[in-house]
């Protein structure tokens, strides 16, 4: 069976998976040390922490990320087991969908923090 | 392509009789990791919805991790992105050249495997020490 899309396909997804990977680890080490300056922990600091805007546009490319990533790891899952063609290209299309979704509300709850 | 595959491959698949080496184990636990926390995003987005939006819902959110099952799917979560983590930093290591030999690809996986469990249980005792479960 021909592969749907092109031949460079597959090294896109293991660049774009790393790419992803390096940037979470990142944010999350940095989310870690604001997390851990911000004291104790109650509505109020953890709430505070999403008000800037720097931590909104790296919260939302965090967010991304995860999503690219846990779709592009869940591609190579569907491949490995999923040989029904239309099967697998539905799950393709229905994760993509509820990631997708999940990117847009992302960008409401963040910019609802005021 | 396809013709050139041997159909007649040996095919074994005994779950009880395989012996994985740690780096299989550590592999297939990347991936069942990295599932559980794919199915878990829409979920976890909802309760950061929540946990931002007033005082009443950030204490119910924090409630549900606090105590009974909630800790329990609390702490697998955290073992999931741990692993998962540890397990993927060493992915990025193999890609730039390091740590490839048997030796320390064994070494590194015990390590991932390990480290991830350690720090699962030293946030389970601190959660019960505070308190918590």
């Amino acid at each position: 069976m021909r592969h749907v899309g092109g031949a460079r396909r597959g090294l896109d997804m293991w660049l774009l998976q790393r790419a992803s990977a390096i940037y979470m680890a990142a944010f999350l080490a940095v989310f870690l040390v604001l997390f851990l300056a911000a004291g104790p922990m109650d509505f109020m600091a953890w709430r505070g922490l999403f008000v800037p805007t720097a931590m909104k546009v790296g919260s939302l490319l965090f967010v991304a990320a995860l999503l690219a990533h846990a779709w592009i790891g869940l591609r190579e899952i569907f491949i490995d087991y999923v040989h029904f063609l239309v099967l697998r290209l539905g799950l393709y299309l229905a994760f993509g969908t509820l990631y997708l979704g999940c990117l847009v509300w992302t960008v409401d709850i963040l910019w609802s923090v005021k | 392509m396809t013709s050139r595959i041997n159909r007649q491959r040996p095919f074994f698949l005994n779950l009880m009789a395989i012996r994985l080496p740690i780096g299989g184990i550590v592999s297939i636990l990347h991936r069942a990791s990295g599932a559980g926390l794919s199915l878990a995003v829409p979920v976890l987005l909802f309760l950061f919805s929540r946990s931002v939006r007033s005082p009443y819902y950030y204490d119910r959110v924090t409630g549900i991790f606090s105590h009974g099952l909630g800790w329990l799917i609390g702490l697998g979560l955290l073992w999931a992105l741990l692993h998962h983590f540890l397990a993927g930093l060493r992915h990025l290591g193999f890609d730039f050249g390091l740590g490839e030999s048997t030796e320390k690809a064994r070494q590194t996986a015990w390590l991932a495997f390990g480290l991830a469990i350690a720090l699962v249980s030293l946030v389970a005792l601190a959660s019960l020490m505070g308190g918590g479960a």
